[in-house]
């Protein structure tokens, strides 16, 4: 007989494991592992999560350690306190809420935010480039070193970070410079 | 009067210790050991043993139940495994198999 959909992890209770499934949990006790819920996730204020939690709503009161990742929307509470990445199209965190990790949100919205997420993405896509990139880079090289807006655009397609693209491409231009004086 | 549900929908693998009272509608696989009373209601799933003050088994449960007062097997009811605990009662409708050892 169904008389709940919603799941309580009271206050003295410590759960080691997985928590799967369809329908909302409520989190007062202690939770080690991994949570991934259809439905929507509350850290209560007294709650002690050391897992990583998917879920379409999650809202934080308490202690977690792990990644947060929401398909739907995520909220810090004051009295939160979270170490890990939190992942969700709308995130919001309350005045008093603590967090110490990668925020992203679905559309990458705020700049600094974007840049901190994309920059090891774009390193390894740019160290990639300079070998069949050569020429650019060379002709790029001068105009590298003067003015370097113009020269991440024709490399990087994204007017996002020119700063952490530049140095990769001076690198390569030394390079090409080096194989030019060669 | 804490109390820790776990609803239809959830599964949990794994240990769940508690001092609360406990009532299970979903899927819990592993172990459950609590200081209060257990209630595992029609359509759960457990495949643990379970350990609490005292149990009461409604639903599917393939594990050993152990309580210090009583173990209740109520209609609808399926328990594999053994049972230990001071008390028990078996209800009409319940299926049992496994061992009991009344002498705790």
């Amino acid at each position: 007989m169904k008389t709940t959909d919603l799941t309580v992890l009271g206050h003295g209770s410590f759960v080691r494991g997985n928590v799967r499934g369809d329908g909302d949990v409520e989190i007062e006790g202690r939770v080690e592992g991994e949570i991934e819920v259809a439905g929507a996730v509350t850290v209560g204020a007294d709650g002690i999560v050391k897992a990583s939690i998917r879920a379409s709503r999650i809202v934080v009161r308490g202690a977690v350690l792990g990644d947060l990742v929401a398909t739907e929307s995520l909220r810090l509470e004051k009295g939160a306190r979270v170490v890990g990445d939190l992942r969700a199209p709308s995130i919001g965190i309350a005045e008093g809420g603590l967090v110490r990790g990668n925020v992203e949100t679905g559309e990458a919205s705020s700049a600094p935010a974007a840049r901190a997420a994309q920059k090891p993405a774009q390193r390894p896509a740019v160290q990639a480039r300079p070998a069949p990139a050569q020429a650019p880079a060379r002709i790029a090289a001068p105009v590298a070193k003067a003015a370097p807006t113009p020269a991440p655009k024709p490399a990087v397609e994204r007017a996002v970070a020119p700063p952490p693209v530049v140095p990769v491409l001076r690198k390569g231009a030394k390079g090409a410079v080096k194989k030019k004086a060669r | 009067m804490a109390s820790t549900v776990i609803a239809q929908g959830i599964t949990i693998e794994g240990e769940v210790t508690t001092d609360d009272q406990v009532v299970v509608q979903g899927t819990l696989r592993g172990k459950l050991a609590a200081k209060d009373v257990v209630t595992i209601e029609n359509g759960a799933v457990v495949e643990a043993d379970v350990s609490g003050a005292s149990v009461s088994v409604g639903g599917h449960v393939t594990g050993n139940v152990s309580a210090n007062e009583r173990v209740d097997l109520v209609a609808g009811g399926r328990l594999v495994g053994d049972v230990r605990a001071a008390k028990l009662t078996i209800a009409d409708g319940a299926s049992f198999k496994g061992n009991v050892d009344m002498d705790v």
